[in-house]
């Protein structure tokens, strides 16, 4: 009996221990609430003074966030933008950031933050050293997206967008659709100290519907040409597309031009398209050939020619190739005579090719890099002619067929 | 002493994490700074030291079967020395587990828990170990058997998920200054490998020790595939260079998937299997240690030793290295010459002159 006894309470000890120990589970020295986070989705960064820095963050108010649009649920109106913008100034970011903090009730969070702007003057005196602080912090990730302003990076931050939560959301996007250059953090740090000493970032820029309200709207506008960590000069949207090219990253394009013959347009979507780098060195002579494989669709056609005859649509792949290879020297003859800066990739290209003389030009890649002569061959796959296959709105007589 | 045995691939699923769940959060970083773009080359010279002292100790094993290391060294070389090395070695893997428990505990503060004491991290994953160890080696093995293919899987899942930001290109020039960078790379990873030599404790309790080569082999390719398969992906990802700046690389690498905006931050799988994994390489070794520790004491039981031996761990752990650099720069300098002394030489030296004796005996 006694022993019975004595077996069911030591069961009932057991089980009291047992659960016991679920109080300790839940105790850790960095539990956090979600409700106590203050959530970084961009942050801006622009120089003030010499060595001071201004620092921007957008911060997620979650309430406002949610699924779907407020538009007519409730207040509607203005008053509840889903996010909002504080600034704070100081040597480092994390000085500027632990000044953030008095200003916010909740522990300022990163590991949510996808998008890091940098000022144009910053961008002027030197990047390098703060971009340091997001690859020592433990919460931000390394695929944030990087742009520069056009102005000042808080301004961007403040834009609250016609379309999308977020300015923040709305950049990530379009850098998504790389149409212009995308390039993220982890792409940043490893083009920084590169072989090529050079980086190429996408230039944000910002337009206004309303100004009292700061609503507007943002756009990738060319690229910002850096050497070594300060802005080298910019490219223009259409330098940028020779760029993307070039670096193999084209991922959304139409090509237009004026076929031989015609008077009118012709306008290709690209459907994918590849580009190779083949570095080749011979009696010291450095050279790099560029050959890039396009498949197009005939997305708009203005101009009389019927297209179902395959002659004819080789004679037009030849031309559009030939058009793909002009637009790309143009960026090639910015990019190598004028800035100097390799941001084609050219420098890992050699480095991975010809590891022994790339040693040697190593020290002054940059002067070497404008002697390289380049070649460029392109070819070009017209597939498809889309839903037409003669010009819509012009009578059958006036048509030119071949 | 002990009287549970465990199965052959008991034995393979317990060295694997021995060998792989430090391993693949800081061998990386090691391995890129000295080997650049080849450091995918070194696991696999490494790996060598592997094969080398897996062979070692089951030969051992043959020529004194039923014995630990602790037992054979004195019958090898006589009873001071015997026992004076065996002392030498319960002392390098008291340094071992303590070195170990301290990477795994820098890691989770590092990266996850800041606030959360050293000592509340170091001790609480001790314990746990402490408890499958005195549970006995059974209860080590089968929470190995349990643990390790989830710990494989997740791995293999990680890796795969990368793929769509890999450039396969990152690993050009292939051995641009030859071999020598990669041999370099290899020094730290060997060690790893040489750890291989904590089965010198356990093959008295396998059941089917005739097998215990077999799945010592299967156990090494899955850790080079591990070590293969996480040090590509990074080459892939970030390059030779880059990796070298991180300090824990696949940490950052797991961060950087994004499958179509909505497979993200998945580090946390990262903390789970590092958890797992090193719950077991902890209490295998920690095993071994707790054991070797009664044989040389000539005990009857090993059990009283466990939380006392574990709590020498934790201080050792926490009072011999002062911080996170001083542990890197411990595992990558000190260490490996430490080990190829102890985990390489001297089991080589007793094989030679183990296998002389038993000539000369029959002779």
């Amino acid at each position: 009996m006694t022993k019975g006894y004595l077996h069911s309470s030591r069961k009932i000890l057991l089980i009291l221990l047992t659960w016991s120990s679920l109080f300790v589970l839940s105790g850790c020295w960095d539990r956090v609430e979600i409700n106590d986070l203050a959530i970084v989705l961009a942050v801006g960064i622009d120089k003030i003074e010499d060595d001071q820095i201004e620092l921007t963050v957008q911060l997620a108010i979650p309430s406002q966030m949610g699924g779907g649009k407020q538009q007519g649920s409730g207040s509607g109106g203005q008053g509840n933008k889903p996010t909002i913008t504080k600034k704070a100034s100081g040597t480092t970011i994390a000085e500027a950031a632990s000044i953030l903090q008095q200003r916010v009730p909740r522990r300022i969070f990163w590991g949510h933050n996808e998008v890091i702007v940098f000022g144009k003057e910053l961008a002027g005196s030197g990047i390098r050293e703060y971009v340091d602080f997001f690859a020592h912090h433990p919460e931000p990730r390394l695929r944030s997206f990087i742009f520069v302003s056009e102005e000042k990076a808080s301004t961007v931050l403040e834009v609250i967008p016609n379309i999308e939560q977020s300015s923040s959301q709305f950049a990530r996007e379009l850098a998504r659709f790389q149409i212009g250059l995308k390039v993220t953090l982890k792409d940043l740090l490893k083009n920084i100290s590169g072989e090529s000493r050079a980086v190429a970032l996408p230039r944000l820029e910002y337009e206004f519907d309303n100004l009292n309200e700061k609503k507007g709207g943002l756009n990738i506008n060319g690229t910002a040409v850096f050497k070594g960590d300060k802005i080298e000069g910019y490219l223009s949207d259409k330098l940028t597309r020779g760029l993307l090219w070039v670096r193999n990253e084209v991922h959304l394009a139409t090509v237009s031009f004026v076929p031989e013959n015609e008077e009118r347009y012709m306008a290709f979507k690209l459907l994918r398209s590849n580009t190779q780098l083949h570095p080749e060195i011979k009696d010291g002579k450095w050279k790099m050939t560029i050959s890039i494989t396009t498949e197009d669709d005939v997305i708009e056609n203005q101009t009389n020619m019927v297209l179902t005859d395959p002659k004819v649509v080789a004679e037009l792949e030849k031309q559009l190739a030939g058009e793909i290879d002009e637009r790309i020297e143009l960026t090639l003859k910015k990019v190598q005579t004028e800035m100097q800066a390799d941001v084609l990739g050219f420098a890992k290209a050699f480095a991975q090719k010809y590891p022994d003389e790339w040693d040697q030009v190593k020290g002054n890649w940059e002067e070497k890099f404008t002697e390289v002569e380049i070649e460029v061959t392109s070819k070009a796959y017209i597939r498809r002619l889309g839903m037409s296959t003669k010009p819509q709105g012009i009578p059958e007589k006036e048509l030119n067929e071949e | 002493m002990e009287t549970g045995k465990i199965s052959a691939s008991q034995l393979g699923c317990m060295m694997y994490p021995v060998v792989i769940a430090t391993g693949i959060v800081i061998i990386p970083s090691i391995t890129a700074k000295y080997a650049g773009q080849d450091m995918w080359l070194s696991p696999i010279l490494a790996s060598l030291m592997g094969i080398l002292v897996i062979v070692v100790a089951i030969k051992l094993h043959k020529l004194y079967p039923g014995q630990t290391i602790m037992e054979y060294s004195v019958s090898i070389i006589g009873k001071v020395p015997g026992k004076l090395l065996g002392f030498i070695y319960l002392y390098f893997y008291l340094l071992m587990n303590a070195g170990g428990t301290r990477i795994y505990a820098d890691f989770v503060t590092g990266a996850f828990f800041s606030e959360t004491p050293l000592f509340v991290i170091l001790a609480t994953i001790m314990l746990v170990s402490s408890f499958a160890v005195r549970g006995g080696i059974e209860v080590v093995g089968r929470s190995a058997e349990m643990v390790v293919p989830v710990y494989a899987l997740v791995l293999t899942i990680l890796c795969l998920l990368l793929i769509p930001d890999l450039n396969p290109k990152n690993i050009l020039p292939i051995m641009p200054d030859g071999l020598m960078p990669s041999i370099k790379g290899a020094y730290t990873p060997q060690s790893w490998f040489a750890e291989f030599f904590v089965i010198a404790f356990l093959l008295p309790y396998v059941k089917d020790v005739q097998k215990a080569g077999k799945w010592g082999m299967i156990s090494w390719i899955f850790v080079v595939m591990g070590f293969m398969a996480t040090n590509l992906s990074l080459l892939f990802l970030f390059g030779g260079e880059l990796t070298d700046r991180f300090n824990y690389p696949l940490l950052d690498a797991v961060r950087y998937i994004s499958i179509a905006e909505f497979l993200q931050h998945l580090e946390s799988l990262v903390m789970a299997i590092w958890v797992a994994g090193t719950f077991i390489k902890l209490a295998v070794v920690h095993y071994a240690l707790v054991i070797g520790t009664a044989q040389w004491l000539n005990l009857s039981n090993y059990k009283p030793l466990v939380f006392p031996l574990g709590f020498l761990t934790v201080l050792v752990s926490i009072w011999g290295i002062s911080s996170e650099m001083e542990a890197a720069n411990y595992s990558g300098t000190i260490f490996p010459s430490f080990s190829i002394v102890m985990q390489t030489c001297i089991p080589l030296i007793l094989l030679g002159i183990g296998i002389l004796r038993k000539r000369n005996n029959s002779g």
